[in-house]
C-alpha cells in the first residue's frame, strides 16, 4: 500500500514534507543496493552523474530546465547507515520561478527497517517552503493526479 | 526556437474543466478536428474553437492545416512542465516507488512455485 502525505515537517513549521511509505517483498540488503547503486538508481528514479553513496559527495541529476534554472539537481550524500538509512541533499531551481523550477532546498532520507514478508522503506523529502510551493499544495487533488498519469504516458512515447 | 511556456500558462489552461475535457478527447484521437470535437460536446463549436485557441497559446496542442480543415493534436512537450513540477512534489515519487518495486522484482526474482502447487 501507498501512503502519500503532504504534511508540516516536523522540525520546521513554516515547511512541507512528502512521505511515501511501502513495503517491497525483498531483503533490506536488496533494497539498499537499488537505493545506493548509481546505476540501478538509473534505472528507477534517474540516472545520477558522478554517484557514489559516502557522506559528503556530491552528485547530480538533470531534468528540465526552466527559466534561469538549468534543470541540474544538485545532491549531496549526508548520511549513509548501511542497510538502514540514506539521505541526501536535494537543491535546485532559481530564485526567479515560481511554481516548477522555484528554488528548492531539501532533502531526501530514506529509511529501511526489516518487516514481516520483507521491508519496509520510507521515503521523506523534506524542505519544501511556503508559500514559495504553495501552488503545489492547493493543487494535489485526485483529478490533477489522474491527468498527470495520462499524460505521462504521451510524453513517454515522445521519448521513443 | 521554441519559448519556454511558464509552468502557470499550463496550470491555467487545464485548469478549466471544459477545455480540460477537450484535451482528454485529444489525448485520445490521434488528430482530431473542431467539428468533431464539438459533437457530442454538450457545448458550441464557437466555444471549442476558444478552447482550443488556450490550449495552443499554453502549448499544449498543435495544429495542421489541410485543406478547408485544421486537425488539432496533442504537444507531447506541453505538458512537460506540469509533469516535471509535480515531479517535485509528489506522484513523482510514488511513481518512483513503482519502478522501484519492477526494478527490485527484476534483480531479485520471486522463489518460483512449488512444483506440487494444484494452483496452475
Amino acid at each position: 500500500m501507498t501512503s502519500l502525505a503532504l504534511q508540516p515537517d516536523a522540525q520546521k513549521t513554516d515547511t512541507q514534507e512528502i512521505v511515501v511509505d511501502e513495503v517491497f517483498p525483498h531483503a533490506p540488503a536488496v533494497v539498499w543496493k537499488a537505493l545506493t547503486d548509481g546505476a540501478l538508481i538509473g534505472r528507477w528514479l534517474m540516472p545520477p552523474t558522478d554517484f557514489a553513496a559516502v557522506e559528503g559527495h556530491r552528485f547530480t541529476f538533470k531534468t528540465t530546465p526552466a527559466g534561469e534554472w538549468d534543470g541540474t539537481i544538485q545532491c549531496q550524500v549526508l548520511e549513509v547507515v548501511e542497510a538502514q538509512r540514506f539521505a541526501y541533499a536535494w537543491r535546485g531551481g532559481h530564485e526567479a520561478n515560481v511554481g516548477y523550477g522555484s528554488r528548492l532546498e531539501t532533502v531526501v532520507t530514506w529509511t529501511l527497517s526489516p518487516s514481516e514478508g520483507g521491508t519496509r522503506v520510507r521515503l521523506v523529502h523534506s524542505g519544501f517552503v511556503l508559500p514559495r510551493n504553495d501552488s503545489a499544495y492547493r493543487n494535489m487533488s485526485d483529478g490533477w493526479t489522474k491527468v498527470v498519469q495520462k499524460l505521462d504516458t504521451v510524453l513517454g512515447e515522445d521519448g521513443r | 526556437m521554441t519559448e519556454t511556456i511558464p509552468f502557470d500558462a499550463v496550470m491555467r489552461a487545464l485548469a478549466d474543466p471544459t477545455r480540460r475535457a477537450v484535451y482528454e478527447r485529444i489525448v485520445r484521437a490521434d488528430e482530431i478536428t473542431v467539428a468533431e470535437l464539438t459533437r457530442h460536446s454538450g457545448v458550441s463549436q464557437g466555444a471549442v474553437s476558444q478552447h482550443l485557441k488556450s490550449l495552443k497559446t499554453a502549448g499544449l496542442v498543435a495544429e495542421r492545416p489541410e485543406g478547408r480543415k485544421v486537425y488539432y493534436r496533442v504537444e507531447p512537450r506541453g505538458l512537460a512542465p506540469l509533469v516535471d513540477w509535480m515531479s517535485l512534489y509528489g506522484v513523482f515519487w510514488r511513481d518512483r516507488f513503482d519502478d522501484l518495486r519492477a526494478l527490485l522484482k527484476d534483480i531479485d526474482p520471486p522463489e518460483p512455485a512449488s512444483p506440487k502447487d494444484p494452483n496452475p
